[in-house]
């Protein structure tokens, strides 16, 4: 996170105190560069505004390591690549660049892993997990930069592009009635 | 809001009146928050004619959506660090850089609007722990000029007028009339702070809230939607200034709320006094407002540095500041944090903040060698995004299957217990103005300097222990607690222009007049001379209801 840009967790007094000192700083947090605009990419229907197809597909691939498909959808059931995509074209357009670079370094990675790979999202299900633990461990600020994107691309409104079939808000039990009456839990319910 | 029954909202009126910057209204206050809805609603009310200038915009129901990313990432309805930042630095030797230290609501209604709408009263050792319990190496601790009896009327104002639901607690202070609305219901987040607190010898008790548990004063009650903190309400059951006060200020007619009208400079004349105050309107046009006085009610952090930035041949110390003390004594308030997960649903996410609160440490044993004291409430008040970056054990895997895992069973199932405490007034923690940063008009920035003193840092850790034995005891079946560290950011933002007797360590009189101004009042978290229990917006409200029937017995005898 530099210096100016705000953390989704920083407006509320427990919530910053919980972040403070953690590696679970908000994504918001990069350089700019232009970015060509991207074609379409064989594998989406959607079209992509800002990230290439190779990045789409490499970035696509890392948010699913983070947030994993199991019997469950994950980021890439979420569509978190496209709230990426959307953000870097509104309120995130000054970390394009973060996104290019670290699509860049996803497949630097991929390739020292495997000889010849040109791409992460080509790799072994191992491989990829491996990549992305190294970014981790080395504290690579791609790494804080794709789990914050993640995250917020799978529990963001949905009209921000991901979230996709409130599949990140069904994940974790929150429903969006924002109308509730007792009992509201286990608890008051039971107890 | 699909299946919620609430009463039809009327509209929320806008300004009826408007005056000419050249007509030198009775008074102008600065900001419309807490404390300036209420100073604007008593005065108005009172007869004068009032301006309240906001730097903000008006916001109606319409604008409050229930949108994480907007309100926490985009600065919705609070301070734009981008166009207003602010510097910071742990001590006075450090240079200060530029970080994101405060935030505030920013728009008509003030924090009040977004604010989680906790509600306690200070009690009676608040206003006298330095004579009582004795000062501590390092800080400014200080009495007030007034005791809790002096504001315990308007305490009671508050609950009625503002809008309190509760219920009179074992350790609530004493009371001159009950609350105006009962309790809200206990939530599991509360049924289980009750059988953990009752565990461990406590009484826990209804927390006291700023939101109507029933329809009031025409607005609705709650609809438990579960977004308050950092939010607006849309169905007008917080009883935020937006819908409580300013409201009843523009009926009277005399009282215009003029938005988008950010105060850069108190003007005053060769006789010391003030004469009005220089804006810049929505299109950054320099505008002076002439008053026959002003109220400043621009919260902690924003009073200082507009009197700072207020320096004339006559203050070069900025106005209100012969003390040299203005925008000393900053207090943020401490936490002390844990947090439990339980084998059922919790469902916290779903309806207000706290319900339940435990006030027995309130005053601690003194063999512990603690300052102050503190409160707890049970609260789950993280959105799924700040949930999914912030709300896991410390000790889990930060992506993967196994974090999926756990956000998939630990969001409903989690309950932070947070420990509110005491922050001591330290001299060098403070708001003063950045040598070099300028905010988006070229004013200077707010230069915050804080560091927590070690005696609050001990009292958080402390409260943090406690909150996870109470978690125990309430049955959670995994517990972690955070490690206290100086905190580099807040929304409490006390202290800065404190009341008292003597001039040359206060910058207001028990009235919340300035000493060196006769036609000048602060009146807001500033005025706070110690930080209480970490609840302050209920004292603020009190201490305008005060203030502003003073001022205007004060203007109807020609006393200002």
């Amino acid at each position: 996170m530099t210096s100016s840009s705000p953390s989704p967790l920083s407006l509320t007094r427990r919530g910053f105190l919980a972040a403070a000192g953690s590696a679970a700083a908000a994504w918001l947090a990069f350089e700019s560069r232009d970015v060509l605009a991207a074609g379409m990419h064989a594998a989406h229907a959607q079209r992509f505004d800002h990230l290439s197809p190779a990045d789409a597909v490499d970035i696509e691939a890392a948010c699913a390591e983070i947030i994993p498909t199991d019997d469950t959808p994950g980021a890439r059931e979420a569509k978190v690549v496209y709230f990426i995509d959307k953000a870097l074209g509104t309120f995130a357009k000054d970390q394009r660049d973060v996104f290019a670079k670290g699509a860049h370094e996803l497949r630097t990675r991929a390739a020292k892993r495997r000889a010849g790979a040109r791409s992460f999202a080509g790799l072994p299900a191992a491989d990829r997990i491996a990549v992305i633990a190294s970014l981790e461990k080395d504290k690579h600020p791609f790494f804080d930069a794709l789990r914050g994107a993640t995250i917020a691309g799978m529990f963001a409104n949905p009209e921000y592009g991901g979230n996709h079939d409130k599949a990140g808000w069904k994940l974790i039990g929150f429903d969006d009635r924002f109308s509730w009456a007792e009992p509201f839990g286990w608890y008051d319910r039971n107890v | 809001m699909s299946d919620h029954h609430h009463s039809t909202l009327v509209p929320l009126q806008q300004s009826t009146v408007r005056y000419r910057p050249d007509d030198a209204v009775d008074f102008v206050i600065v900001g419309s928050g807490a404390a300036g809805g209420v100073v604007a609603k008593e005065l108005s009310t009172a007869g004068f004619r009032v301006v309240v200038l906001e730097q903000g915009p008006w916001h109606t129901e319409r604008d409050f959506i229930h949108d994480e990313v907007a309100i926490f990432d985009r600065s919705l309805l609070s301070n734009d660090w981008a166009r207003s930042p602010n510097t910071f630095r742990a001590t006075e030797k450090e240079t200060a850089k530029v970080k994101p230290s405060l935030a505030y609501g920013r728009m008509v209604g003030g924090t009040s609007v977004h604010f989680s709408a906790n509600f306690w009263r200070f009690r009676e050792i608040d206003f006298k722990e330095a004579s009582v319990k004795g000062t501590l190496a390092g800080t400014g601790l200080a009495d007030w000029p007034i005791s809790y009896q002096d504001l315990e009327p308007y305490y009671t104002k508050v609950d009625w007028e503002i809008g309190v639901a509760g219920a009179p607690g074992p350790y609530d202070p004493p009371r001159s009339r009950g609350y105006p609305m009962p309790p809200h219901p206990p939530k599991s987040t509360g049924v289980l702070l009750e059988i953990g607190a009752k565990k461990l010898g406590y009484k826990p008790f209804p927390a006291p809230m700023a939101i109507a548990s029933r329809p009031y004063d025409g607005r609705s009650q709650c609809a438990q939607c579960g977004f308050c903190l950092g939010f607006g309400c849309e169905v007008r059951a917080k009883s935020s200034s937006l819908v409580t006060v300013i409201p009843k200020a523009v009926a009277t007619g005399r009282c215009e709320i003029r938005p988008h009208a950010y105060v850069r400079k108190i003007e005053t004349d060769a006789r010391g006094r003030v004469t009005g105050v220089k804006y810049f309107d929505a299109d950054k046009r320099d505008v002076f407002q002439r008053a026959k006085a002003v109220v400043v009610c621009a919260n902690g952090a924003e009073t200082p540095k507009l009197l700072l930035n207020s320096k004339s041949n006559l203050f070069p110390q900025g106005l209100a500041n012969t003390s040299g003390i203005v925008g000393k004594h900053l207090m943020f308030n401490g936490a002390g944090l844990s947090t439990g997960v339980f084998e059922h649903e919790v469902n916290g996410y779903k309806g207000l903040i706290a319900t339940r609160v435990v006030w027995d440490l309130y005053e601690l044993d003194p063999k512990l060698g603690l300052h102050g004291g503190g409160g707890f409430d049970y609260r789950f008040d993280t959105p799924p995004i700040q949930f999914a970056n912030g709300g896991l054990p410390t000790d889990a895997p930060k992506w993967g299957a196994e974090f999926k895992k756990l956000l998939r069973h630990n969001y409903t199932r989690t309950i932070y217990c947070f420990g509110h405490t005491t922050s001591l007034p330290v001299p060098t923690n403070s708001i003063s103005l950045d040598p070099t940063v300028k905010d988006e008009w070229g004013v200077p920035a707010i230069r915050m300097t804080y560091r927590d003193h070690p005696q609050d840092l001990k009292l958080n850790d402390y409260f943090a222990e406690r909150g996870e034995e109470m978690l125990e005891a309430s049955g959670a079946v995994k517990t972690w607690r955070e490690k206290a560290t100086s905190q580099s950011f807040s929304v409490h933002l006390l202290g800065t222009c404190r009341m008292g007797n003597d001039p040359k360590s206060s910058v207001v009189d028990k009235f919340n007049r300035a000493h060196d101004v006769k036609n000048l009042f602060v009146v807001d978290g500033s005025s706070l001379v110690t930080s209480g229990r970490g609840q302050p917006t209920m004292t603020i409200q009190a201490l305008a209801f005060r203030a502003g029937e003073n001022i205007a017995r004060f203007a109807k005898r020609g006393e200002i």
